[in-house]
């Protein structure tokens, strides 16, 4: 069953149409990559779904059920961690933790045991200040700890590592990675190495719509690369190689790649046979997201 | 019903915690205080300037103190009160729409009519219990110095007044669900209130302006009749309602 579907979504902003009729669907239990670049929509797609916005059109259904803008009772089902999240700064952790269970409607004893548990998952368990002088990657970490509070169904996370170092961004990582047996977490970035760490699904927007959605793997497939790597052991080689091809591209003494669309790699060989090169490599380079990411939106 | 709760519970820690109560506490507390003080240290002022005064012309005669100066006072120090209560609390709403706070109360499912009813109502009750300890106090220290008895329609006028801060706290409510900012907040108000005052200088409609409720001078002195401030009094109730109730469907359909 799809967590989230999202049907022929159009929005605009006064002249600016931000969201062009996009699809979307998010399968249960999926690590759920949204990409696109700063401005693509990403927080506008995010806030439509929260009944935030109101759509121009369109239609989104949470766990089955249709999203009202306004008084969204699907809100129940979701977890949310804005782009920049901000708490009640005068409350601490604990206190704040309190507070969305109570008007989340929880009982007193589960709101403790869930506020100790998710403090302790994110690590603010000792922290007693108040969110006043918190800095980006605790306010992150405090963002997860109430998006998860009620157990949803979905987490809904709008970039939630873009403002953060290294170090940061691997916890926060590491925390929706073990999040996932409990919920679905659907979450924005242009980050592409995040999204290659931890997810399942991706789905790429670009100029308002979806351009490719699907399965990590799968789109990795579908979009194989056609560019291979190849390494002689002489430099000389290389050089003869290089002259009888012309759009090979040297990147290194002894290493150098070339494209399918511009030398099939028989023709390749058969130089590389035909002159007894030896060869100590011939690799087919991995697509990187970066690639597939370029190609989506050059088109 | 909980969920109400608990918001009202953070809105009072908030008052609490960002040091608002007690700034309007020490405020009003200071102009109950002010209000005898000021009518008791006259004669004094002005026996100390008298000396200057007669070398210019002018000779002043002593003057008897009663209750109606303290009670002039008042009339003249509340508005300053209300005023330092709008600007202190104007930006009750629109700080939680530029901080984003309430977009992660309103996704965990706190239904946005129970937003506007929190607000409204804390910044009701603060506005009461500031006014009418202010007057208490004032009451107090009158009856100590001088006698209450000789302000007519003493009560009566101090309700007028109360129903006008009410009502410029229910304008206060339905303009914070409308601007984006506090700035839009204090416009809102202080454009209603300031359109009230200048109508109110047309003779015809003067007596319909919720504006005319200040006067407790003409009240206490008998000048006018509490029958003439019934018209405003009524206006000015029924507006209030009408604020909070329109505030209700304003800010459910708000984007945020
Ligand atoms: N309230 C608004 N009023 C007018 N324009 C808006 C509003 N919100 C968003 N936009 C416009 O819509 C476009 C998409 O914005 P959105 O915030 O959804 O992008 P995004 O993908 O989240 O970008 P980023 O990666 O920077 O967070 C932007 O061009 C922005 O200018
Ligand atoms: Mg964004």
């Amino acid at each position: 069953m799809d967590m989230l579907r999202i049907d022929d979504l159009h929005r605009r902003f006064g002249e600016k149409e931000v969201l062009k009729g996009l699809n979307l669907s998010v399968p249960e239990n999926s690590i759920f990559g949204f990409i696109g670049r700063n401005g693509a929509g990403k927080t506008t797609t995010m806030k439509t779904v929260l009944g935030l916005l109101r759509p121009d059109r369109g239609e989104i259904t949470v766990a089955g059920e249709k999203v009202e803008f306004g008084q969204t009772a699907t809100n129940r089902f979701i977890g949310y961690l804005p782009d920049v999240p901000e708490f009640y700064s005068f409350m601490n952790p604990q206190e704040y933790l309190y507070f969305c269970g109570e008007i989340t409607g929880m009982d007193k004893k589960e709101i403790r045991s869930r506020t100790d548990e998710l403090l302790e998952l994110v690590g603010l368990q000792y922290e007693k200040h108040r969110v006043k002088g918190f800095s980006r990657g605790m306010k992150q970490r405090l963002g997860i700890a109430q998006a998860l509070l009620n157990r949803p169904k979905l987490l809904i996370c709008d970039e939630p590592t873009s403002a953060l170092d290294p170090m940061g961004r691997k916890e926060i990582l590491d925390i929706l990675m073990q999040v996932r047996e409990q919920t679905t977490v659907l979450f924005s970035t242009h980050i592409l190495s995040d999204v290659e760490r931890i997810c399942t699904d991706i789905a790429l927007l670009n100029d308002g719509k979806v351009a490719v959605q699907g399965k990590l793997s799968d789109i990795k497939t579908m979009y194989r690369s056609d560019e291979f790597l190849l390494e002689t052991e002489t430099e000389a080689d290389l050089v003869a190689i290089q002259n009888a091809f012309p759009f090979v591209e040297k990147i290194g003494r002894t290493q150098l790649t070339f494209r399918e669309r511009k030398h099939t790699q028989f023709d390749v060989l058969n130089f590389v046979t035909n002159h007894r090169i030896r060869l100590s490599k011939l690799d087919r380079v991995e697509p990187s997201l970066e690639d597939l990411f370029m190609e989506v939106v050059d088109k | 019903m909980k969920s109400l709760f608990a918001f009202m519970k953070k809105e009072i820690l908030e008052q609490i915690r960002t040091g608002k109560i007690i700034l309007l506490g020490l405020l009003f507390v200071l102009f109950g205080i002010m209000n005898p003080a000021i009518a008791k240290l006259t004669p004094w002022i002005l026996e100390s300037v008298a000396d200057t005064m007669e070398s210019s012309g002018m000779v002043i005669t002593s003057v008897t103190i009663t209750a109606m100066d303290s009670w002039t006072q008042f009339f003249k120090n509340i508005p300053i009160g209300l005023i330092a209560f709008v600007l202190i609390e104007s930006s009750i709403l629109t700080k939680e729409y530029s901080s984003g706070t309430l977009i992660l109360s309103l996704t965990k499912g706190l239904e946005r009519f129970k937003v506007v009813v929190t607000k409204a109502t804390v910044l009701t009750v603060l506005w009461t219990i500031c006014y009418w300890m202010c007057f208490g106090i004032t009451y107090g220290y009158t009856a100590y110095f001088w006698d209450n008895s000789i302000a007519q329609n003493l009560i009566f006028s101090i309700v007028c007044w109360w129903v006008f801060g009410v009502m410029v706290v229910a304008l206060m409510v339905v303009f914070s669900t409308l601007a984006k900012s506090n700035t839009g907040v204090l416009c809102g108000t202080g454009g209603v209130v300031f359109a009230s005052y200048m109508l109110g200088m047309l003779p015809k409609c003067s007596k319909y302006m919720p504006s005319y409720l200040t006067d407790g001078n003409s009240l206490i002195y008998g000048l006018t009749d509490a029958e003439k401030y019934m018209p405003s009094l009524i206006i000015a109730a029924g507006l209030s309602v009408i604020c909070l109730v329109i505030s209700i469907p304003i800010f459910n359909k708000r984007h945020l």
